[in-house]
């Protein structure tokens, strides 16, 4: 049986971008948040600061093009959307009208991954590919809902753009206590250390990479879990340190294409730096058009879900070394 | 019409406009006679009244105070006809004329096919890809009115630009943010890089598309200077809530009899032989049109 509910209590548990911009906005006469009628998480924002709130309406291109303008004249502005839109609709946008004047324009949000029965209209698979490959770009996806808030604070402080990717946001785990971790943009997150292997994630997939660690540590094996928030500029520091202390063993999990996003970055920073490595996998959205189902019943289908990770981190152990 | 404290700085006739202008082309015949690559003539020969009306007339800016925040903003959203905005910037005092002759196109040159603001302080934004001028003139239009500044943004679009979607998404935020201090200037040449605009896309009823969106419409000839100064005399004050778009009607090529409303000629270069064919007509035209 249903429950019945309305939009604004699916997306309850966005509020944190309208606490953390209401905020920001309060702290900064500068500060400007556009949407194209996605804006039901900016309520406080939009009702605090009317002036210097503006909804276009379904129009992403000139969304992304007016919040350029505001900052080429010395504003930050904040976009919030839905990244599928977002990330191609105004992908022009974003590169020649952000990114090629390197302004402070901030692009958060929801949609990116199997995030269930919108179908693939309305999944962002391909958005770090696209947004990775954009000179001066940060881009980072986040799974914990409180630190949605600290990054996006952080943002504030770049000169530049940045994308900010949430899932759907309305059944984010809290993963990290208050404090728990030093987040900063550009570096990675041990969410759990371990020796034999490292599970590098990021963003929605984090729960699932801490479960599926769960029950290696049931076999005992120890799992490293990295959440690399942060995919540009990727932290290759950690990705070098993981592969000498998990004895060269990595698998890649992510609700995107396994190809252009965090397991492609890896593997750069491995070729790059001649990192040699006993095995890697990639776990994630083949090139498929993913159908309708729930966000769990996507990923077992497609080949990512818990059952998956847990087993590819055994084949990563029991992998011969190669030297 | 000088408002918050930057005065136009010049105050030319309309008969020196228009000698303004005629210097505009003869450089930019010069340049396409000096640059082995292809220069986008054809829509730079369109605008050239249209940019000296408004460096030397409309604008309130300031070449020795690029960054005063109250100086008007001009966008060329129609960035191939950067060549044309460099040298009437140059004639105003922005930039050397000998530098952008020097090095245009080169390698660590500032001047390029299309402008980087970057690469060149002075421009207001960098463009090329058609369709992204007028959002960015929204969001500078929405800044000034957040800052209660007095100054406009305006900026210039070809009219085939204007098949671009992004073109009629910032149409509708522009009206519906009620932004009076907004100013778009098509430059209705009526052709395409291939083909003439009515053949493939009928712009047509042009004038009547921009007054269903809600922008306040005024048709003139753009290359008539007296018609293109009042124009600009007569745009509402900034602080009204309807924007205003000027369709000015113009003949690509405008000057050069060989080039006029000739396809082959959106973008080219003059050998030594043509660019004296080229200027010979420009004052042939002149003449004509003094009569």
């Amino acid at each position: 049986m249903p429950e019945t509910f309305t939009f604004g209590d699916m997306l309850s548990a966005r509020s944190v971008i309208g606490e953390t911009l209401a905020a920001e906005g309060a702290k900064r006469d500068n500060l400007w948040v556009l949407t194209p009628d996605i804006g039901a998480t900016l309520v406080e924002f939009r009702d605090t600061f009317p002036d210097r709130f503006i909804d276009v309406g379904l129009a992403e291109q000139a969304c992304v093009g007016i919040a350029a303008g505001l900052a080429y004249d010395g504003n930050i502005s904040v976009v919030s959307g839905m990244l599928p839109f977002l990330s191609m609709r105004a992908l022009e946008q974003v590169r020649s009208d952000v990114c090629y004047p390197n302004l402070p324009v901030k692009i958060i949000g929801t949609h990116g991954g199997l995030v269930g029965n919108g179908g693939s209209t309305h999944y962002a698979v391909e958005d770090l590919s696209l947004m990775a490959s954009l000179t001066n770009m940060t881009v980072t996806s986040i799974g914990d809902p409180v630190m949605v808030g600290e990054v996006l604070r952080q943002s504030m402080e770049m000169s530049g753009p940045i994308y900010i990717r949430l899932a759907v946001g309305k059944k984010d785990k809290v993963l990290y206590a208050p404090g728990e971790h030093d987040i900063r943009i550009g570096r990675g997150i041990v969410a759990r250390d371990g020796s034999d292997v490292t599970l590098f994630t990021h963003g929605t997939t984090v729960a699932q990479a801490l479960d599926a660690a769960d029950e290696l540590a049931k076999e005992g094996v120890s799992v490293r879990v990295v959440d690399m928030w942060t995919l540009k500029p990727i932290d290759a520091e950690l990705v070098i340190r993981s592969a000498s202390e998990t004895d060269g063993r990595f698998v890649v999990l992510e609700d995107h294409l396994t190809y252009g996003g965090l397991a492609t970055r890896i593997s750069d920073v491995v070729t790059d730096n001649g990192v040699s490595l006993n095995s890697f996998e990639r776990l994630g959205i083949p090139q498929v058009y993913a159908g309708f189902g729930d966000d769990e019943e996507l990923r077992n289908k497609h080949g990512y879900g818990l059952v998956h990770t847990v087993d590819a981190l055994r084949r990563a152990v029991q992998t011969q070394e190669t030297s | 019409m000088t408002t918050a404290g930057i005065d136009p700085g010049e105050h030319h006739s309309v008969a020196e406009l228009e000698d303004l202008a005629y210097e505009l082309r003869r450089k930019l015949l010069e340049l396409c006679g000096t640059y082995e690559g292809a220069v986008h003539i054809g829509g730079d020969m369109s605008v050239a009244d249209i940019l000296t009306a408004l460096f030397h007339h409309g604008l309130r800016v300031d070449p020795d105070d690029i960054s005063n925040p109250n100086r008007d903003r001009f966008l060329l959203s129609k960035g191939h006809a950067a060549v044309c905005m460099y040298i009437a910037m140059a004639i105003r005092g922005f930039f050397e004329y000998d530098d952008i002759v020097a090095t245009y196109g080169q390698l660590d040159s500032a001047y390029g096919m299309h402008p980087c603001k970057v690469q060149l302080p002075g421009v207001e934004a960098s463009t090329g890809s058609l369709g992204h001028g007028l959002p960015l003139a929204v969001g500078m239009a929405l800044s000034a009115r957040g800052r209660g500044e007095k100054h406009r943004v305006i900026t210039l679009l070809g009219d085939g630009e204007t098949g671009e979607g992004s073109v009629w998404e910032a149409v509708m935020a522009g009206r519906s943010n009620r932004l009076g201090n907004l100013v778009a200037i098509v430059d209705r040449n009526r052709q395409m890089m291939t083909s003439f605009a009515e053949e493939r896309v009928m712009f047509e009823p042009y004038p009547d598309k921009w007054r269903a969106f809600g922008w306040n419409v005024v048709e003139i000839d753009g290359h008539d200077m007296s018609q293109l100064v009042s124009a600009i005399d007569d745009l509402p004050d900034a602080d009204s809530d309807v924007p205003t778009v000027l369709i000015c009607e113009t003949v690509k090529g405008k000057g050069v009899d060989f080039m006029e409303r000739n396809l082959a000629w959106h973008a080219g270069s003059l050998n030594p032989t043509d660019l004296e064919r080229a200027l010979t007509a420009l004052d042939a035209s002149r003449t004509k049109e003094n009569a």
